[in-house]
């Protein structure tokens, strides 16, 4: 179990020096949108707020962490870097992402992105002002960084004249329509979720076959997202399954706490597991931290798949 | 004493714990499900306890000194303590000291201390709830609010039973022996007992009634066999009216999914007879003494923070069921004596803001919690404060 404060250090830090609470490239957030050639301007803009791009390597800032945390040198060494200066090991050790991992995460957007052209959304994207919104800060309660990173995220999206976003994971919509609210002074944008606009366009992608459906916590619980995903499946030909807990009485993947407690993390998502895939061997999941905490214990045969790549693969 | 990250570093290595819970989590979810899902009443039951609740947090100086003054009416004896050392001074008063006293579980004597003090004052004190003896035999903590004994095997009950009880069952006798023994044993305690000490799950302010709910039977033998009947009641179980808190008492029973619940007892003052020329005395089959010892161990000034909302709580243990986390640890993810979602705030109104804070960053924020709370406290909520109130100056 790594200590609490030290992992709010160092998130603190790189959060203030860089905007990203992990050392990664700023390109790692739009480079995904680079061969689309997306609008610069338009009624909507896609906000992706990074998280699916940020996961390959707040997964290997994770594994990095709990390496240091096996030896009593290498926990002298995190504390001591992490209350002192900058961490050489760890930026070394995440510049090197998991690069499927790092392809799964951008064909999920490049996935979104032609769902909604196909379904006649019309939107933009923000490029190099698609920013992380900042949802660790608040998860760790750093409640000033928060406010001071959110308000300068909100003030970057209406400089650039944004009234409406869409999102593309839980989280980063949570943030911005139930949170941000609380912490910017004068706050108003329009946040809809992807997965809400296609339903309402009455999207129909060609897609088959039989899933479970893992409903994601915020979803599910905070921002009203429950049918949507199922409505969709069913008018694209998929058959989608419930566990025994889902809807609003759905199971945690165990991703939250993965970096403070990675062994209680990965007990959690095996319950989760071993409930979905006695249901159904195909999993899908519609946030980053899901897939990437379900994938981590899936058993030979059972796939962990994203909502947009379930309603076909992009460019299909 | 292990250090509460050690504790739950623990539960997580305990296989036979880790097996014990995900059973006991997944019955409790199926059950009280079910059990909404057949009686809305009992959702309806639960909405009136909220407002009966807020109303209480709300008026709860005013209430305090009402329900003080029903229970002098009533001929019971209220005592005021701000603090756990004042509850433990206020039962030992009333105590003394070589006398033989049976408990009811109470999880405000657990906060108290109050078990641990009369022993040392040379008493010999007993629990009767079969989970909560089987707690004290084993020299440790309740591991759930109404299931303190949720970690337990059969094996290791038996084991504790034969040993500590001398009970010499065979190694292969079942659960129903092991009552039967822990029965017998506690029969000859109770008859024999100068006092007996309950909790409370509601405390009437119009009327001084207090409201237990159980399955066992224990809490009336409790109550009403020993000559002296002492209840620690926490102020946050004060209701405004006795139909309130009979509200509370179902809607916590349907919430824990034992409903209908075997017992509820009503309360309200020590028993007596007139049946002698009309002429009231004091002490016919109960008891000839009631004392209502109130507890506020930092609840008052939990009003003035986000924590206020815990406040309402009632006790139920849905959201520890629920929470995939506790479900790995019980309460050894916790203070001292509460644990889970609403044990992590219930930590922080009572015993320590800093330990609460600290463990708070084992909560997955996924909100099951706020969804199984009868009472909509915004559990997961409260606990990311806790979070910030760990970054707060001078906080190491």
């Amino acid at each position: 179990m790594l200590d609490p404060k030290l992992v709010s250090d160092l998130v603190a830090r790189y959060m203030r020096d860089t905007g990203l609470p992990v050392p990664a490239p700023k390109e790692a957030l739009y480079r995904w949108a680079k061969p689309l050639r997306l609008p610069r301007e338009g009624p909507r803009y896609l906000y992706t707020g990074g998280l699916y791009q940020l996961m390959p390597y707040i997964q290997a800032m994770v594994k990095y962490l709990e390496r240091m945390e096996e030896g009593r040198a290498g926990r002298l060494a995190l504390g001591l870097a992490g209350r002192l200066a900058g961490l050489g090991g760890l930026a070394k050790a995440v510049a090197r992402p998991d690069k499927g991992l790092v392809a799964y995460s951008e064909s999920v957007l490049r996935g979104i992105a032609g769902h909604l052209r196909r379904a006649g959304v019309g939107y933009a994207y923000l490029y190099e002002d698609d920013l992380y919104s900042g949802v660790i800060l608040h998860d760790l309660g750093l409640d000033e960084d928060f406010a001071r990173h959110a308000s300068m995220v909100y003030r970057r999206l209406r400089e650039r004249g944004v009234e409406s976003v869409i999102t593309v994971d839980p989280h980063t919509t949570h943030m911005l329509r139930s949170i941000y609210p609380k912490y910017v002074d004068g706050y108003s944008l329009e946040v809809r979720t992807y997965i809400e606009l296609l339903d309402e366009a009455g999207y129909q992608a060609k897609s088959s076959g039989e899933v479970v459906i893992h409903d994601p916590c915020l979803y599910a619980r905070f921002e009203g997202v429950v049918e949507q995903p199922r409505r969709l499946l069913s008018r694209s030909g998929v058959e989608a399954k419930e566990p025994r807990r889902s809807r609003r009485m759905t199971y945690c993947c165990g991703g939250p706490i993965e970096g403070l407690a990675p062994s209680l993390s990965k007990r959690i998502a095996r319950i989760r597991m071993d409930e979905l895939r006695r249901v159904s061997s195909r999993i899908v999941v519609m946030c980053p931290i899901c897939y990437a905490n379900l994938s981590s214990v899936a058993p030979e045969g059972v796939e962990v798949v994203d909502l947009a790549l379930v309603l076909g693969e992009p460019g299909a | 004493m292990p250090s509460p990250l050690d504790r739950v570093r623990s539960a997580l290595l305990d296989e036979g714990l880790q097996e014990a819970l995900l059973r006991a989590a997944t019955n409790n979810q199926v059950k009280v499900e079910a059990l909404l899902r057949e009686r809305p009443e009992l959702t309806e039951a639960a909405r009136r306890a909220r407002r009966a609740k807020e109303e209480a947090i709300a008026r709860l100086e005013e209430l305090i000194d009402e329900a003080m003054m029903s229970l002098r009416a009533i001929n019971a004896e209220p005592h005021y303590a701000e603090t756990p050392e004042e509850a433990r001074e206020a039962v030992a008063r009333i105590v003394g000291s070589g006398k033989l006293v049976v408990m009811s579980k109470s999880m405000a004597a657990e906060e108290a201390g109050i078990r641990e003090y009369l022993e040392e004052l040379g008493n010999e004190v007993w629990e009767t709830d079969l989970g909560q003896l089987l707690v004290q035999l084993e020299d440790g903590r309740p591991m759930h609010t109404i299931a303190p004994a949720v970690h337990m095997t059969r094996e290791r009950a038996l084991r504790l039973v034969n040993e500590k009880l001398g009970a010499n069952l065979p190694e292969d006798a079942g659960i129903e022996e092991i009552a039967g023994a822990a029965r017998r044993f506690l029969r000859e305690k109770i008859v024999k007992a100068d006092v007996g000490i309950s909790g409370a799950n509601a405390l009437a302010a119009d009327t001084g009634a207090i409201v237990l709910v159980e399955n066992e039977g224990n809490i009336r033998l409790v109550t009403t066999t020993p000559p002296i009947h002492i209840a620690v009641v926490p102020v946050d179980k004060i209701v405004p009216t006795l139909q309130d808190a009979l509200t509370v008492a179902i809607a916590q029973a349907g919430y824990a999914g034992l409903y209908p619940p075997t017992y509820i007892n009503m309360i309200a003052g020590p028993s007596s007879t007139a049946d002698i020329e009309l002429v009231r005395v004091w002490g016919a089959q109960g008891p000839r003494e009631l004392h209502v010892v109130l507890l506020d161990n930092g609840r008052l000034k939990a009003r003035e923070t986000p924590l206020r909302d815990q406040l309402r709580c009632i006790r139920c243990g849905r959201c520890q069921f629920e929470c995939p986390v506790w479900i790995h640890t019980a309460n050894n993810w916790g203070g001292p004596v509460y644990g889970g979602p609403m044990g992590l705030n219930w930590t922080a109104i009572t015993w320590s803001m800093e330990e609460a804070s600290r463990l708070a960053f084992l909560c997955l924020g996924c909100g099951r919690c706020d969804e199984a709370c009868p009472v909509e406290i915004p559990l997961s909520r409260l606990i990311r404060w806790l979070k910030t109130q760990a970054h707060r100056p001078g906080r190491s």
